[in-house]
């Protein structure tokens, strides 16, 4: 097959190819077009001109500063031989470069309000830009939209999503779907109510706006006590996915809020009817409508900050020798589910990492089963102590990339546990509203490393292989038809790795930390390999002792590097 | 506690009336906010659940936090005899502009003061 693709090379011919191979959605191959890579979310690169086999010669051939000093989160998109790539702090800048040399083709700075910063929960970050019809979305800290004209990067219409002195920001690249621009918002840690909402490209007019909280007298609001509703939470910080096929678009909800969890419900692992809907959850929308198609809750009545934003990666497995549509998700709460992405089923969620809040998932009910004795779950004053995996999850964010390839899936995972107790708090409008207390400070279950990058078998359920690493966190991957895959550490260390053994085959210090994954594109029959890197700041804040281990390992910076043979 | 009730309620006041004065201060005055807990280990322990609950997602669980500008341990070595009239500064107006919220009216001053009280408790050398 490789052979094959490279005789083709230069071409459409071999995302063709790569597309029959594989599953419903175009995989990234020159250009790396969205967010995920693809619409299913893969970051799966068809390019094999870099490979296992001359990886080690892999150079510098241009780099970019970034222009700010928070946590850079950019996924740069590739359209054509231009480069859309942001920077952290709003975004503070918006470059579109030449993507051969880096050259600058033009610089946006959006217009954000100064107090903006204070009611950002978890870093001044922004994950990047959709593209379509000429056209570059984004979206702001302070939870507004905004497109520019891709050509000359002239401001084109700014839509306010939501009010960002009531917490409310935009984080995550946007989706592109038909005509629409998609976006998801933040907020779960300041009493929002969470929601996605479609807006026409060309205008900026509100296409669906859909609540992940169903309303008073919607399905579902039952799930919660009183008026808790109001402020539960269920952001969809995270990036969407498309099956085109079905027309379906999946997002995936934050913890409930606040934390704390008597004033939702039963201040007990015995939830009763307070399940807390969509919170925690797995979402699939009506693209057209906006109306929820299915749901599946993975943490019902969250109170650990189980965050389940996660990103969904959409393929097909051969299950029990079914060839079955999946979504795949890597969840906060330490479980990988795969789930059939038509009917919202569970086919299968096992530990990838060590999890004591609850034992299993049971298949028949899809719910997990708790620690007995509300051992792990922490209630209104009292500790539950040594839970795992802690608050900022089994993996966070950063992407995990699936190569169809190999069959594996590539993920940062986390190796650590937390104490945590509930407090009583009111809420208060632009405030943390969290009603919760809780220590970060320790190290995993299993051995002194903080991470680990782990090859999972979404088959078999169960690890191929993983590298430990010393500090959370590790980056997000990227695997190519080369046989690679590519991630990076919090020291600034970028690695490319054998994808089937594990072994690494070269590495590069770019300096500082690197949270997000890499991606690859071809311009005249070259290939490219981009990483952002600017190590975190938010996380580390909140994590005591550790957290000052994590900022001592590299400096806080902003910098594209971008590498060819 | 009780002892020190009248005390603090009386410094609150006077504080407030400062703080929105603040422009004026000049480093010259020397009665500026008084922490009426000085010194009291069972409201320090009980500041700093509250420091926990409401300021450790920035500032670190316990205050133990890397970022130096975020460090709240530095306030002494930063300020020296500013460090409790920054403290209520800040804490009242916040600072918008570089991500501190205002909890002038949100948080009590009597539980600020309880926090203060932890903070002062952690204090570095270095
Ligand atoms: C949303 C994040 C956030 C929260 C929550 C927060 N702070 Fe801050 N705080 C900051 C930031 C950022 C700074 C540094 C501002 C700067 O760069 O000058 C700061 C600065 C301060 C300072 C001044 C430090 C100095 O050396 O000048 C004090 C005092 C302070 N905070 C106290 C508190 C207290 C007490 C709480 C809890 C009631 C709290 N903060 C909650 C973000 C936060």
């Amino acid at each position: 097959m490789a052979s094959v693709r490279r005789s083709l090379l230069g071409g459409v011919a071999v995302v063709a190819l790569a597309t029959v191979a594989s599953s419903a959605m175009a995989q990234a191959g020159n250009e790396w077009p969205t967010y995920g890579g693809d619409k299913s979310n893969t970051r799966f690169s068809t390019l094999d001109q870099i490979n296992t086999g001359n990886v080690k010669d892999l150079k510098v051939v241009w780099m970019h500063s970034l222009g700010s000093n928070d946590s850079q989160e950019s996924t740069p998109i590739i359209v054509g031989d231009t480069m859309y790539v942001t920077s952290s702090t709003g975004p503070k800048y918006v470059f579109a470069l030449n993507a051969r040399t880096g050259e600058k083709i033009w610089t946006y700075q959006p217009e954000l309000p100064g107090d903006y910063m204070s009611t950002v929960c978890c870093g001044l970050d922004n994950r990047g830009v959709a593209v379509a019809n000429g056209m570059v979305f984004f979206g702001r800290l302070d939870a507004k939209l905004e497109a520019l004209d891709a050509k000359t990067g002239k401001h084109l219409w700014t839509k306010t999503v939501a009010d960002y002195r009531k917490g409310y920001a935009i984080t995550s690249a946007p989706l592109i779907v038909k005509d629409m621009v998609i976006t998801g918002m933040a907020g779960g840690e300041y009493g929002v109510r969470g929601f996605v909402s479609a807006y026409k490209q060309s205008t900026g007019e509100l296409v669906w706006k859909t609540y992940t909280i169903p309303g008073e007298g919607e399905p579902e609001n039952d799930t919660w006590k009183g008026d808790s509703w109001k402020t539960g939470g269920g952001s969809t910080w995270g990036v969407g996915a498309y099956d085109a096929g079905r027309n379906l678009v999946y997002w995936s909800t934050s913890n409930a809020g606040p934390w704390g969890a008597s004033t939702r419900g039963n201040d007990s692992s015995d939830i009763g009817p307070y399940s807390n809907k969509w919170t925690s959850s797995q979402l699939a929308f009506d693209a057209d409508t906006g109306k929820i198609v299915w749901g599946y809750q993975y943490t019902p009545h969250d109170t650990w900050d189980y965050d389940g934003i996660n990103e969904a990666v959409l393929t097909e497995l051969s299950l029990g020798g079914q060839k079955v549509p999946v979504m795949m998700h890597a969840d906060r709460n330490g479980f990988f589910y795969v789930l059939n992405r038509e009917t919202g089923k569970l086919l299968a969620a096992d530990p990838f990492v060590t999890v004591n809040w609850a034992s299993h998932v049971d298949l028949q009910t899809g719910r997990p089963v708790e620690a007995p004795n509300n051992e792990k779950r922490p209630q209104l004053g009292k500790w539950a102590r040594n839970v795992c995996p802690n608050l900022i999850g089994g993996k966070n964010w950063s992407p995990m990339s699936y190569s169809p390839q190999t069959g594996l899936v590539y993920l940062p995972a986390f190796n650590m546990c937390m104490d945590i107790k509930n407090r009583e708090e009111e809420y208060s409008p632009g405030k943390f509203y969290l009603a919760s207390e809780f220590d970060l400070g320790m190290a995993g279950a299993s051995g002194s490393n903080l991470a680990e990058f782990i090859a999972w078998d979404p088959v078999a359920m169960k690890k191929a292989w993983s590298i430990p690493e010393d500090y959370m966190w590790a980056s997000g991957a990227m695997t190519t038809a080369g046989g690679l895959v590519f991630y990076g550490n919090l020291e600034g260390k970028f690695k490319a790795v054998n994808a089937k053994t594990g072994e690494v085959l070269w590495q590069f210090n770019v300096g500082t930390g690197i949270t997000q994954s890499a991606v690859s594109y071809s311009i005249d029959g070259k290939q490219y390999i981009a990483v952002t890197a600017g190590r975190l700041k938010g996380p580390p804040s909140f994590f005591g002792k550790l957290g000052q281990k994590m900022m001592a390992v590299s400096p806080e910076g902003g910098v594209l590097v971008v590498f060819a043979l | 506690m009780k002892p020190n009730n009248k005390v603090w309620k009386q410094m609150g006041v006077l504080v407030l009336a400062f703080a929105t004065l603040a422009p004026a201060w000049g480093g010259e005055d020397e009665s500026g906010p008084v922490n009426p807990y000085s010194g009291d280990k069972a409201v320090a322990k009980e500041g700093a659940e509250l420091f926990n609950q409401y300021c450790s997602h920035c500032h670190g669980p316990w205050a133990e936090q890397g970022e130096r500008v975020r460090d709240l341990r530095r306030l002494r070595i930063r300020y020296g005899d500013y460090a409790t009239e920054t403290f209520w500064t800040t804490v009242h107006k916040g600072r918008m502009e570089k991500g501190m919220p205002v909890w002038g009216g949100v948080l009590s001053d009597d539980v600020l003061w309880r926090i203060y009280t932890f903070l002062e408790t952690v204090q570095t050398e270095e």
